[in-house]
């Protein structure tokens, strides 16, 4: 059974319109204009068990708003939701036992204690059993190298040091889905590395399933056999990593054309090139996980998803 | 009620965790530890001498005496210190969880929302306010000479726990309207203040204003209820002992705001 099952789903945001200069901001007081954003746009993604899958887009494509709905923060607008078999905002309690989550741009740590004591909170609010805790303390602590760290208060440690204990937390109740929304921002090569082989030996050890945002490609090329690419709302493309990189062409080039829309050729000999092309070559990820099967994807186009 | 309660109990071991926790980091500020400490006590320090100036014009007000509105005062203030000691997080909840988005953290945790939105700050050296209380009533019962029975030893924290259910409530709802609206500052600290009301013999209140706080904002069953109670002051005293059920129904009305608000949490745009 799929672990992450979306159809259609849906997040509209009413934005609030401010009208420009001191005397519009005046009429703002009294009249308000509101505009409707559609930040996800009738999406279905499904992820199998054990995947690793990047989910990539320009600013503002939806990303960080679909991971809110996914982990259960966000109440969806329309459109259904299974998540480990949880309809996430309605069991949200048990359902987050489930799933680890990082949100790069925010701490989940509680700013003034340390490190070591923020961990025996959430063992505390996850009620993991004290063996169990020790053993994946000293497991996650050997991997990310936290060693020194853990005596630290979370406010005095640098960003890289912080996004290790970060990784640590959202994993020390065991989940089996771990959503990373840019774990890598602002982090430097060194730390980036030991992320992605973090991430990696989690993945084949404890068949972890994971879905992670970024804007660096180079995590996407390290971790992902399979990418789902957002715009506006809508995925542009979603099968093997393999299936879109052409021979001689960077990732970064290819992810840019599809970002502008530009002409899309599958890799494995899928539709023809073109604007907009309603149909894009490759498959989703197989059953089990690493697997790619990139013939006979889905079919998304500009007019709506298949 | 009963089954929240038994559900609440559950959490126990957790709170008193949080609560060491909250101590702890607490005093990793000291000079906002001993300032928080310092502005309590001049502020109630300031209101019993406001009391009492009061009084030396007038031997009694709308036949209260000086030593029964220190007493009001005095009762007032524990569930007050309570409230105040544990519900600070309220405060800026507006700006710190809704604006700036870190609800999105507390809904990722496998606790009650605002259990966590009340744990994760604690002012609990404003605990010391109950202290304060508790010297004034004795005073204040000494002069007038109180006959205290022992099962008031029982009704006092019951009448405490309704008022600060009371007080829970009403900041509750306030504070979830922040659910609804894009404002910075939220309502909380504009309304603060109201618990003043709390704290003075209603019937100092014109008709209107007695009615709303006693039926609509019904803060007089906080402090001045429950201590005309104990004052015999008969036909308030009475009043007393509605307090545990509308503490309990204005925090179910509270939590019931507060629920439908966190299904229109929206995050901050990022
Ligand atoms: N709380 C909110 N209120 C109003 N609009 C929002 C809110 N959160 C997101 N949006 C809007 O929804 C759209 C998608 O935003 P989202 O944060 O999901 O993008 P993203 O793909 O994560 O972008 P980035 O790469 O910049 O993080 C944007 O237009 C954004 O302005
Ligand atoms: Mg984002």
């Amino acid at each position: 059974m799929a672990i992450i099952e979306a159809r259609q789903l849906t997040k509209e945001f009413r934005k609030f319109k401010s009208r420009p200069g001191l005397a519009g901001a005046f009429r703002d007081l009294f009249t308000r204009r509101y505009e409707t954003v559609r930040a996800v746009d009738a999406i279905d993604l499904t992820v199998e068990p054990g995947e690793v899958v990047g989910y990539i887009g320009p600013n503002g494509a939806g990303k960080s708003t679909t991971i809110k709905m996914l982990t259960g923060i966000l109440v969806p607008t329309a459109g259904h939701l299974l998540v480990n078999g949880c309809v996430p905002h309605r069991e949200r309690e048990r359902f987050v036992r489930t799933i680890g989550v990082v949100f790069g741009q925010r701490s989940q740590l509680w700013w003034d204690i340390a490190v070591r004591e923020s961990f025996r909170l959430l063992q505390r609010i996850y009620g993991v059993p004290d063996a169990e805790y020790r053993r994946r303390l000293d497991e996650l602590a050997g991997v990310l190298e936290l060693g020194d760290l853990l005596d630290v208060p979370v406010r005095k440690l640098s960003l890289g040091q912080r996004m290790r204990c970060e990784l640590a937390a959202a994993l020390l109740h065991g989940p089996s889905l771990l959503f990373l929304d840019e774990p890598t921002i602002g982090l430097d090569v060194v730390v980036k590395l030991r992320i992605r082989d973090f991430l990696r030996e989690i993945n084949a050890r404890h068949g972890t399933t994971i879905l992670l945002t970024t804007h660096d490609l180079a995590d996407i090329e390290a971790l992902c056999p399979r990418v789902v690419i957002l715009d506006r709302g809508r995925i542009l493309y979603d099968g093997a990593l393999d299936a879109i990189r052409r021979d001689g062409q960077g990732l970064e080039e290819v992810v840019r054309a599809i970002y502008q829309g530009e002409a899309v050729g599958g890799g494995a000999g899928a539709g023809p090139g073109g604007r907009r092309v309603p149909e894009l070559g490759g498959g989703r990820a197989a059953e089990g996980g690493s697997a790619v099967e990139p013939e006979g994807g889905r079919q998304y186009g500009a007019g709506g998803a298949g | 009620m009963a089954l929240r309660g038994l559900e609440m109990a559950r959490y126990l071991p957790l709170i008193a965790r949080f609560v060491a926790q909250n101590l702890k980091s607490r005093l990793a500020y000291p000079a906002d530890f001993w300032t928080g400490l310092a502005s309590d006590l001049v502020h109630q320090a300031a209101n019993l001498v406001f009391i009492l100036v009061v009084f030396q014009h007038a031997p009694s007000l709308h036949g209260w005496r000086r030593e029964e509105v220190v007493f009001i005062y005095g009762y007032f203030l524990v569930p007050f210190a309570v409230f105040h000691a544990t519900a600070a997080n309220l405060w800026d909840f507006a700006d710190r969880y809704v604006v700036r988005g870190e609800f999105d953290r507390v809904l990722t945790r496998p606790l009650p929302s605002l259990l966590q939105v009340f744990l994760e700050t604690m002012e609990l050296e404003s605990l010391l306010g109950a202290v304060t209380g508790v010297a004034a009533m004795a005073w204040a019962g000494r002069a007038l000479g109180l006959d205290w029975r022992l099962a008031d030893l029982a009704i006092f924290p019951v009448l405490v726990a309704g008022g600060v259910a009371i007080y829970y409530g009403i900041f509750i709802a306030l504070a979830a309207v922040a659910f609804w609206t894009d404002s910075r500052t939220g309502l909380i600290p504009l309304l603060w203040n109201l618990n003043a009301y709390g704290r003075y013999p209603v019937d100092i209140y014109s008709r209107r204003l007695r009615f709303v706080f006693t039926w609509v904002l019904p803060l007089a069953f906080v402090g001045f209820f429950p201590a005309a109670y104990f004052l015999r002051r008969g036909a308030w005293g009475w009043y007393a002992a509605l307090t545990p059920a509308v503490g309990a129904l204005v925090l179910a009305f509270g939590v019931a705001v507060w629920s439908a608000g966190v299904r229109r949490y929206r995050g901050a745009g990022s």
